[in-house]
């Protein structure tokens, strides 16, 4: 049995990846614990109301079945987890249960004692949305007075822990050119940080959140930043910005060459539960596979269509993307383009215009993205009556891309 | 070798780890790295209770692999003896401990 007990070499990361897809295993979840906050954000996708919470027990419920399906890297989200009243009960449950604990919240009830707290039932990481480095701007997007002052009081308090904590800043046209400020203001404080580009409808699909998504060529300030590029500009699977960065043993990005020919982890080997108990692939891809108030996590993860739909999915088959000359600079994403065009196959308006962008920056000339070529042949075509390509179109969301400052 | 075949150990409370597949992660969030048994590996760190010492723990291999009691035992020690190098098992308060 020589060498039969030992532990594995590195890049370990990639090969959970790749096993946990082969096998179907949930590596990674996310976790909305309540669509309750106490902010209010403009561009926010949540309705902030409570149309029935799972309780404590359900909640608990549905870890024990998530741990037992294999589901490790946990993230409760929200809506803003410390208006969960069992948040105490709920840490604790998913210590036991042994999880790889990560947080998102707006931070603003982080006290000493509850960033103790945190520590004490093992969140390793936390991750804050930062909206500027000035109160103004930050307080407007989230309509609470101080709200900026109280989030960044709460950077320190963790960190106090040992807590790892990451400013998230999502970019939108109130903040677009706010990011220099929190870029430096996250160096000054010693925290990674991600810049987000994505703005996304309603989860009903209401579009209003949509008015404060920045086109395209304003973005080319943004796209064009050498501040940006030289600090490595990174693309983040959305499903795995909760995948630790773990030092030398794990590959170096979360991106993985495990997922090959998938758009990604969604169903594969991550999902969502909503505070009311509903399994999607991904919270972008608010398909319902099921809920866990009437039948279990496995039977949803093993069974459902939905998600049997989404797993068939395969970059290189995608009728009109997979021919597109711009593709290497798309970040199409399945779940908007279903919530956009419909179509979980299709193409979207968004990510094909922002290819063309970023295309056009790099130096691409005459970038024209697959779909935009069809339009305009099947533009050309139409009877005079017809509308303009444009509202053929008609999507205007996308998941698009996270900045990292490596 | 540093730890003895009566030691007992228990794995580190602050631990996260999840068995999949029969293989085990486990990470250490002080430090934020990610450690990972094979399936031998992942069936000694299943039976690690802060009970079996590590000769048990090596009866246990010779249970249920073909291998010998020795080389299940050295084995069996040099992983403990990794583990506890990487803070993810320590002495088990009773019988004062897995090291010498």
């Amino acid at each position: 049995m020589s060498s039969a007990v030992q532990i594995a070499a590195t890049p370990l990361m990639d090969r959970l990846i790749a096993r946990t897809v082969r096998n179907r295993r949930p590596l990674s979840v996310h976790f909305d614990l309540t669509y309750r906050c106490n902010e209010r954000c403009v561009h926010c996708y949540l309705d902030h109301d409570d149309h029935g919470e799972m309780t404590t027990a359900e909640c608990v419920d549905a870890l024990e079945q998530l741990a037992k399906a294999g589901a490790f890297f946990l993230t409760f989200s929200g809506g803003e987890i410390f208006l969960r009243q069992d948040l105490k009960e709920l840490l604790t449950a998913a210590r036991r249960l042994r999880f790889d604990l990560s947080l998102k919240t707006n931070a603003l009830l982080v006290t000493p004692g509850r960033a103790e707290m945190l520590k004490r039932y093992g969140v390793r990481r936390v991750q804050i949305s930062i909206y500027s480095a000035e109160a103004a701007i930050h307080d407007a997007i989230t309509k609470v007075p101080g709200s900026l002052q109280r989030s960044l009081a709460a950077i320190p308090l963790l960190q106090e822990q040992g807590i790892l904590v990451k400013i998230a800043c999502p970019l939108m046209k109130q903040n677009l050119l706010a990011y220099r400020g929190v870029m430096a203001l996250a160096e000054q404080l010693g925290v990674p940080y991600v810049l987000d580009l994505t703005i996304t409808p309603m989860m009903d699909g209401a579009n209003g959140p949509l008015d404060h998504r920045v086109s395209p060529e304003a973005l080319l300030p943004v796209l064009q930043d050498s501040a940006l590029h030289a600090c490595g500009t990174k693309v983040i699977p959305e499903d795995f910005g909760s995948a630790p960065v773990l030092g030398s043993s794990v590959s170096s990005g979360v991106e993985s060459s495990a997922y090959e020919d998938l758009p990604c982890s969604a169903g594969h080997n991550s999902c969502y539960v909503s505070p009311y108990g509903d399994i999607y692939a991904c919270v972008q891809l608010p398909m319902a596979a099921g809920n866990l108030r009437n039948k279990t996590f496995e039977e949803i993860w093993t069974n459902a269509p939905a998600l049997e739909r989404i797993r068939n999915v395969r970059e290189s088959e995608l009728p009109l993307c997979s021919s597109c000359e711009i593709r290497s600079y798309c970040e199409r994403c399945p779940g908007l383009a279903w919530m956009e065009g419909g179509d979980l196959l299709g193409a979207y308006e968004r990510a094909c215009a922002l290819a063309e962008t970023k295309a056009k920056v790099s130096g691409v000339t005459n970038a024209k993205s697959a779909w935009h070529k069809k339009i305009s042949v099947e533009t050309g075509a139409l009877p005079a009556h017809a509308g303009p390509a444009s509202k053929h179109i008609g999507c205007v969301k996308t998941k698009e891309k996270e900045i990292l400052y490596a | 070798m540093n730890v003895a075949a009566s030691g007992v150990w228990q794995k580190n409370p602050a631990l996260a780890w999840r068995e999949i597949d029969e293989e085990t992660v486990i990470i250490s969030p002080g430090e934020s790295v990610m450690h990972e048994l094979n399936d031998t590996g992942s069936f000694v760190w299943r039976n690690i209770d802060g009970q079996l010492s590590a000769m048990d723990l090596a009866g246990l291999l010779v249970e249920q692999y073909d291998v010998t009691q020795d080389v299940a035992l050295t084995d069996t020690l040099s992983l403990l003896e990794e583990l506890s190098a990487r803070k993810l098992l320590l002495p088990a308060e009773t019988q004062g401990g897995g090291a010498r």
